[in-house]
């Protein structure tokens, strides 16, 4: 009886996901700062570029050293204002970046609206930096527009 | 058996463990995008600077605090927010062939139509700051002096005055 038994443990330890838990880090990520518009006028586009230190959007990513991870965006089509307003918003094909150094001037851009594979520092680190256009409507009602933009994190095997 | 079950358990244990830690491998956090969008600036020529009847040979002005006479321009835009005015002021008006110099240009604006709240005195031109009220409004008074000749032929003379206000 005690033969089967020691196989089945044997088994099990080899398929089960021991890699991951072995490097010891879950992935964790943080919204460090918001994609930032500013002022816009009604018919007038306005881009934030994801290399602008002061108004891209910046999250960070922390987990295994040298972990390879997928990113994945979920985008607003707008951003939604007073008694429901909507401001259209746009993420074009290199909206977003990866600076596995963390530096704003170290990204390689990636499309935002498709899942971009990518590796974490030596140090387990990296950071994703967004961008967008907004685009309001000749009549656009005045005042404050928001919305959320979410980065999903999968840390692969 | 009692041994195989210890074992069995700890088996179990391991399968669950390692579950967990492969939902724990993804992860995710928002952030969020803002803008603010300004009210449009307009801005309507509500009153035309008249200088009524003048005479060859002698000057006449017309204040910007004239309510009646001086030029107004009503603008509205964004609440409590700074602005431009940039002027373009003609140096003669004409009649026909003729014309008739303006030599001074003066400029009031002013958070109300009467001229008793916010009122500011500038020099019109190419470059004037201001803030709309806190109603998101401001009124513009402009006036001017003519110096006729003393051989002005006689005549209606005109002439534009243009505002643009941007924030």
């Amino acid at each position: 009886m005690k033969v089967p038994v020691s196989l089945l443990i044997g088994v099990t330890l080899l398929g089960s996901p021991l890699p991951l838990g072995a490097q010891g880090k879950p992935v964790t990520v943080t919204g460090i700062r918001g994609v930032t518009f500013g002022v816009v006028l009604p018919g007038v586009a306005l881009v934030i570029m994801r290399t602008d230190p002061a108004n891209s959007g910046q999250l960070d990513i922390k987990g295994p050293n040298r972990g390879q991870v997928q990113l994945t965006f979920t985008l607003p089509s707008a951003m939604t204002g007073p008694a429901g307003a909507q401001m259209p918003l746009v993420f074009g094909s290199s909206d977003a970046g990866y600076s596995q150094s963390q530096a704003i001037g170290g990204q390689i851009g990636f499309d935002p609206k498709q899942p971009f594979t990518a590796s974490l520092s030596n140090s387990g680190r990296a950071s994703v930096f967004v961008g967008g256009t907004a685009n309001p409507v000749a009549n656009q009602r005045a005042g404050t527009y928001t919305a959320t933009i979410t980065l999903t994190v999968t840390l692969l095997p | 058996m009692r041994t195989a079950s210890k074992l069995s358990l700890a088996v179990l244990a391991l399968v669950i463990t390692g579950a967990v830690t492969a939902q724990a491998q993804s992860n995710n956090a928002s952030i969020t995008a803002t803008a603010s969008v300004q009210t449009p600036i307009n801005v309507t020529g509500a009153q035309q600077l008249n200088f009524n009847n003048a005479f060859p040979g002698v000057n006449k002005t017309v204040a910007a605090s004239d309510l009646t006479n001086a030029g107004r321009f009503d603008v509205t835009g964004q609440a409590s927010t700074p602005v431009t005015m940039a002027f373009t002021l003609p140096a003669t008006l004409s009649s026909g062939g003729n014309t008739m110099p303006i030599d001074s240009y003066s400029g009031i604006h002013a958070d109300n139509s009467a001229q008793t709240v916010g009122v500011v005195a500038f020099t019109p031109g190419a470059s004037n700051g201001a803030t709309l009220s806190a109603a998101g409004a401001m009124f513009v008074w402009v006036g001017a002096r003519v110096t006729p000749a003393t051989n002005q032929a006689a005549g209606v003379y005109t002439g534009s005055i243009t505002l643009t206000v941007v924030y």
